[in-house]
C-alpha cells in the first residue's frame, strides 16, 4: 500500500510538472498571435515561415526602463506592422542571458544605458555590425561603436548640480576641482554601486591616467558632505535642503525634478542650477544609451528597421521630450528646457573607453573607500 | 530507503543543481579579481551584512514573538483586528519601503514641507535620515517581523498552554511567564522565522544599495556588474551560502539535546486572558503603533502618489499584470509545498546530521541574492533544452538545431520560484512538525499504517494550520519578488514586481506606487484568505 501511494504521489508531480511545460511548449508550436501566452510571440517569431516572408517581429532585451521606449514601439507597430516584444533587465544580466542562449537566442536586440556595457556586450560577443545608410546618417560617428556593433539613442550630461542660493556658477570650474580643499564637506555624491559614478571615473581615467583618477576618487571621499546614499534626486533635494552646496547628477533628473507632480519637488528643481563642467578643458562627461544588433537575430531586417526608426528625427524629439535627454540625431528638436541649459563643450572619448576602464574605476573606488 | 526518502532526494537534487552551479565556483578557485576583492571589499562588507542581520534578527524575535504572545495570551480591545493584520507588512516589499520612508521623511516629504510650510521649522536634516545602518534594520524590522509573529502565534496558540497555566498557577507574572516559558519553549518556532529573516537581510540588495550601505550583496553586484567578474561574484555567493549553512550548524548544535514537543498527548491550546483597563489599552496602542508604521502610514502614501500618478500610469493592461502574476504565483506555490512536505516527512526518519543537512540545503537558495540563483537556474535550463533538443526536433517545437523551448517559456520561473521559496514553505512545516512531535507518528506506526498513511491520517489534519501559513508566506513571496522574474520571465510578460521596479529604477517613485499597492491588494486579498480558512478550521 505505501509504495503504491508513494508512486502514484510521484508519478503526479511528474505528470503536472510535464504538463505545465508542454503547456507552454504546445502554446509556442501553435504560432498563435495573441498575446495571452508569453512564449508564443517569441517562438513564433522563430518559425519558419514568417522567417522567409520577412519577418513581423522584433525580439527585445532591453535595460532601459521608461515609458516613452514603449509609446515608440508601439509607434513603430502601427507604421510598419512588425509586432515588438520585450524582456526588460538589467543589462549585465541580459548579456550573461544571451550568452548562455548562445545561438538559439530569441533576442534580436539588445539596449542598454551605458555605453560602458555597450562595449561590453561588443567584447563579449553577442553583437553583429548593424548595416544601415539611415542609421549611420541619423546618428553621428561619435555615437556610433568604430565597426557599427552599437549605435547611441540618447545621451544624457553628468553635470554639477549647485545651490542658487550658496555658490555661483564663477566658483565652479571642473569635475577635477571639486576633489580640491575648496569644496571640504560640500560634495554631495551617490554610492559606487551607481553606474553614472562608474562611468565618470572611467572617463577620468582615460583622460587623466589612473594615478590622478585615484587621487580625484580620493579627494571626493575626502569633500563629502555626507556618506553616499540615495539617488540622483536625493542629491538634489540634499542640497536644497543645505545639506551640501554641489552634487554631480544627470541633467534629465534635473528635468524630471521640474516636471515633477509633487510641488515640492518642483521647488527643488528651480532653487538648483545645472553647471556643465570642464568647458575650458576636456568637456562635460557624457554617456550615452544605445542599441546593438544581436549576433544571432533571427529578424535582422525588422530589428534593423526598428533602429532605423528609432534614430529618426521624430522618435528622436520624442524621447527628448519625455525624458530629459538629449538627442543623438542632431536634426531631432530640443524640449525648452534643454535649449534653456544653452550649448555645451561634450568629453571627446571613444564610449568603449568607459567599459575598457569600468573595472579599473570599481577598483579604485573600493579602494578610497567611496561606499 | 522508501518511497518518501527517494522522493525527497530526487527533490533535493532537482533544487540544488542550480545551486551547485553557484558552489562549483568555489571549487575553481579565486580569479584575478579575488584578491582585490579580499583587501578591500570583503571585510567592511562582511561586517556589515554581519551586523545587519543580527540586529534584525534580535529586533524581530522581539517584536514578532511579543505580538504573538499579545495576541495569542491576551484579549484586548481590538485584538481580533490585529491578531490577522499583524502579518500585513509582509505585503510591502521592504525596498519599497524604504523608498516610501525615505521619501516621506525626506526635504520634499511630508513631514518636512508640513513644518517647514505649516510651522516654519526647519530642523537639521541629521533628524530625519534614515540612509542608514540603523534604518536599514528599522526597516528590515518593521516589515519582516511578520516571519517570526506568524510561525511563533501558531506554536503558542495551539502548543503551551499546559505551561503557561502551570507557570500561572504556580504565581509567576505575566513578564516572567513570558521571558521564563514562553520565549525558551518557542525557540524552534522562532529559529524558522528568524532564519527567514536573516536570509531576505543577507540576500537583500534593493535596500541596502539605496541606502549607499556595503554589504556582502553589493558586493557581489559590483564584482558582477563593475569588474565584469561573474565567476568572482559566484564565489563570494558561494561563501555567503556556506557562511549561512555554517549558522545553522551552530543553532543546531545549541538545542541539540533538547526537545521541544509536548511530551504528554494532549496538548491544551491557550485559554486568553483578558486585559482590562490600563493594560488593554497599553496593548491596544503598542499595536496601533506597529501597524501605523508598518502598515498604514506608508500604504496611505503610496495612495496619496498613486493618486497623482494613477492617469498616466494606471492602464488597460494592468488586469492582464494582475493576472499573470496571480497565476504565476500560484502553480509554483503549490510545487512548493508539495515538495516541502515530501522533504519534510523524510528528513523525519532520519534523526542524524544527514537529514538535517538535507532540509538546510533544499532551503538554501533563500540564502543567496535572487539574480544568482537565475544564472544558476538559466544555466540548467539551456543545458536541458539541449539534452531535450531531439525531442523538440521530432515535436516541431522551435526552430533550428538547437532550439530553446523550456528556457523560453514560463516553466523558467515557475521552477526558479520552486528553487528560491523552498524555504518559506518548508520552514513553516518543520515549525509544524516540530510542534507536533513524533509520538503521534509513532503510535500510529506501532498501530501499524504504513509511512503515507500516518501523513495522511495523522500528521496532515495536525499540519494544517503550518501548511495554510507556508502557502500564504510563499504565495506572497512569489507575488512580490523581483530578481527571478526580471531575469527569467518570457517575452512581453511582467509582474507586478518588474512593473514597480521599472519605475522605481528610474527614481520615479510616484509612478512605482501604482503598481506597488496592487501587490500590496493581492497579498492583503491571501492573507485575509488564509484568515478566512483559519476561523472556518476552528469552527
Amino acid at each position: 500500500m505505501l509504495g503504491r501511494f508513494t508512486f502514484s504521489s510521484v508519478a503526479a508531480i511528474l505528470l503536472f510538472i510535464l504538463l505545465t511545460a508542454c503547456g507552454a511548449g504546445s502554446g509556442s508550436s501553435e504560432n498563435g498571435n495573441t498575446a495571452s501566452q508569453p512564449s508564443e510571440s517569441a517562438a513564433a517569431g522563430q518559425s519558419q515561415e514568417q522567417e522567409q516572408s520577412g519577418s513581423k517581429e522584433v525580439n527585445i532585451y532591453t535595460a532601459r526602463h521608461y515609458e516613452v521606449d514603449g509609446k515608440l514601439y508601439d509607434e513603430f507597430t502601427r507604421a510598419t506592422g512588425i509586432k515588438v516584444n520585450v524582456v526588460e533587465g538589467k543589462a549585465e544580466e541580459l548579456i550573461e542571458r544571451m550568452k548562455r542562449e548562445g545561438e538559439s537566442s530569441p533576442a534580436d536586440l539588445f539596449i542598454t544605458v551605458d555605453g560602458g556595457i555597450l562595449n561590453n556586450a561588443k567584447t563579449s560577443g553577442i553583437l553583429q555590425p548593424i548595416e544601415s545608410d539611415t542609421v549611420n546618417s541619423n546618428v553621428p560617428a561619435e555615437y556610433r561603436d568604430a565597426d557599427n556593433h552599437w549605435v547611441g539613442l540618447s545621451a544624457r550630461a553628468r553635470i554639477i548640480a549647485y545651490s542658487k542660493e550658496r555658490v555661483k556658477p564663477e566658483q565652479l570650474s571642473t569635475y577635477e576641482d571639486l576633489a580640491t580643499d575648496k569644496w571640504k564637506g560640500k560634495v554631495l555624491v551617490r554610492s559606487s554601486t551607481s553606474l553614472y559614478n562608474q562611468s565618470l571615473l572611467a572617463s577620468l581615467i582615460e583622460l587623466n591616467g589612473e594615478a590622478q583618477a585615484e587621487e580625484w576618487a580620493k579627494g571626493i571621499v575626502a569633500n563629502m558632505a555626507r556618506k553616499p546614499e540615495g539617488g540622483d534626486r536625493d542629491q538634489a533635494k540634499a542640497i536644497v535642503a543645505g545639506q551640501g552646496d554641489v552634487a554631480l547628477m544627470n541633467t534629465y533628473y534635473v528635468g524630471q525634478l521640474l516636471n515633477s507632480k509633487d510641488a515640492e519637488e518642483v521647488k527643488v528643481g528651480e532653487q538648483i542650477g545645472v553647471f556643465f563642467p570642464n568647458q575650458e578643458t576636456t568637456g562635460t562627461h557624457v554617456n550615452i544609451s544605445g542599441v546593438g544588433l544581436a549576433k544571432h537575430s533571427k529578424n535582422k531586417d525588422a530589428a534593423i528597421k526598428l533602429i532605423e526608426y528609432l534614430t529618426g528625427a521624430e522618435a528622436q524629439a520624442i524621447f527628448s521630450s519625455e525624458n530629459f535627454e538629449f538627442p543623438v540625431n542632431p536634426e531631432a528638436e530640443l524640449p525648452e528646457l534643454l535649449k534653456s541649459w544653452g550649448e555645451f563643450k561634450k568629453q571627446q572619448l571613444d564610449f568603449s573607453k568607459l567599459g575598457e576602464h569600468n573595472k579599473k574605476a570599481v577598483e579604485i573606488l573600493n579602494k578610497v573607500g567611496w561606499d | 530507503m522508501n518511497g518518501w526518502t527517494i522522493s525527497s532526494l530526487i527533490v533535493a537534487a532537482a533544487i540544488l543543481l542550480p545551486v551547485f552551479f553557484i558552489l562549483v565556483s568555489v571549487a575553481q578557485g579565486p580569479g584575478e579579481n579575488w584578491s582585490h576583492i579580499k583587501q578591500y571589499v570583503l571585510k567592511d562588507a562582511v561586517m556589515q551584512s554581519a551586523w545587519l542581520a543580527l540586529l534584525t534578527g534580535l529586533f524581530t524575535t522581539g517584536l514578532g514573538v511579543g505580538l504573538a504572545w499579545l495576541t495569542a495570551a491576551y484579549d484586548f480591545p481590538l485584538s481580533r483586528l490585529f491578531r490577522w493584520t499583524f502579518a500585513l507588512p509582509l505585503a510591502i516589499p521592504p525596498y519599497i519601503a524604504a523608498y516610501t520612508y525615505s521619501a516621506m521623511l525626506g526635504y520634499t516629504g511630508v513631514v518636512q514641507t508640513t513644518l517647514r510650510n505649516t510651522f516654519g521649522l526647519q530642523l537639521s536634516q541629521g533628524w530625519f535620515n534614515i540612509m542608514s545602518v540603523q534604518g536599514a534594520v528599522f526597516i528590515f524590522t518593521m516589515f519582516l517581523y511578520p516571519y517570526v509573529y506568524l510561525i511563533a502565534r501558531a506554536f503558542l496558540e495551539s502548543q503551551t498552554g499546559a505551561y503557561v497555566e502551570n507557570a500561572r498557577l504556580l504565581g509567576r507574572g505575566p513578564w516572567s511567564v513570558f521571558w521564563l516559558v514562553v520565549l525558551p519553549i518557542s525557540r524552534p518556532a522562532i529559529a524558522g522565522g528568524v532564519i527567514l529573516v536573516c536570509f531576505e537581510v543577507l540576500g537583500d540588495y534593493g535596500v541596502v544599495s539605496y541606502f549607499g550601505i556595503s554589504t556582502i550583496s553589493t558586493a557581489i553586484f559590483k564584482t558582477w556588474f563593475g569588474m565584469y567578474d561573474i565567476a568572482s561574484a559566484s564565489r563570494l555567493a558561494a561563501w555567503l551560502m556556506i557562511g549561512v549553512l555554517g549558522l545553522f550548524l551552530l543553532e543546531r548544535q545549541l538545542r541539540r539535546q533538547r526537545r521541544y514537543s509536548a511530551t504528554s498527548g494532549k496538548s491544551r491550546p491557550l485559554v486568553r486572558r483578558r486585559l482590562r483597563g490600563a493594560g488593554g489599552a497599553a496593548a491596544c496602542m503598542f499595536g496601533a503603533v506597529v501597524m501605523l508604521v508598518s502598515f498604514v502610514i506608508p500604504v496611505a502614501q503610496l495612495v496619496v502618489w498613486a493618486t497623482w500618478t494613477a492617469d498616466e500610469v494606471w492602464h488597460e493592461g494592468f488586469y492582464r499584470i494582475i493576472g499573470d502574476t496571480v497565476a504565476v504565483a500560484i502553480v509554483p506555490t503549490a510545487l512548493t509545498m508539495v515538495a516541502a512536505a515530501i522533504v519534510a516527512v523524510s528528513v523525519r526518519q532520519f534523526d542524524g546530521i544527514f537529514g538535517y543537512m538535507l532540509a538546510k540545503a533544499v532551503t538554501a537558495g533563500y540564502s543567496i541574492p535572487g539574480a544568482i540563483i537565475a544564472i544558476g537556474v538559466l544555466a540548467v535550463f539551456i543545458k536541458l533544452d539541449g539534452w531535450l533538443a531531439p525531442v523538440y526536433v521530432a515535436l516541431r517545437l522551435g526552430t533550428g538545431e538547437a532550439p530553446l523551448v523550456l528556457s523560453l517559456s514560463i516553466v523558467m520561473l515557475v521552477a526558479a520560484y520552486v528553487v528560491r521559496f523552498m524555504a518559506t514553505g518548508y520552514n513553516a512545516l518543520e515549525a509544524g512538525f516540530e510542534k507536533i512531535g513524533p509520538q503521534y507518528a509513532e503510535a500510529s506506526r506501532l498501530l501499524g499504517r504504513g509511512r503515507t498513511q500516518t501523513f495522511l491520517r495523522v500528521e496532515l489534519p495536525l499540519l494544517k494550520g503550518a501548511l495554510l501559513s507556508g502557502t500564504v508566506l510563499t504565495f506572497v513571496e512569489i507575488v512580490k519578488e523581483l530578481p527571478l522574474a526580471l531575469l527569467l520571465r518570457p517575452f512581453n510578460f511582467q509582474t507586478l514586481a518588474t512593473k514597480t521596479y521599472q519605475y522605481a529604477s528610474d527614481e520615479r517613485i510616484h509612478e512605482a506606487s501604482v503598481p506597488a499597492l496592487c501587490i500590496v491588494v493581492v497579498s492583503l486579498a491571501s492573507v485575509y484568505l488564509l484568515n478566512r480558512i483559519e476561523r472556518g478550521m476552528e469552527v
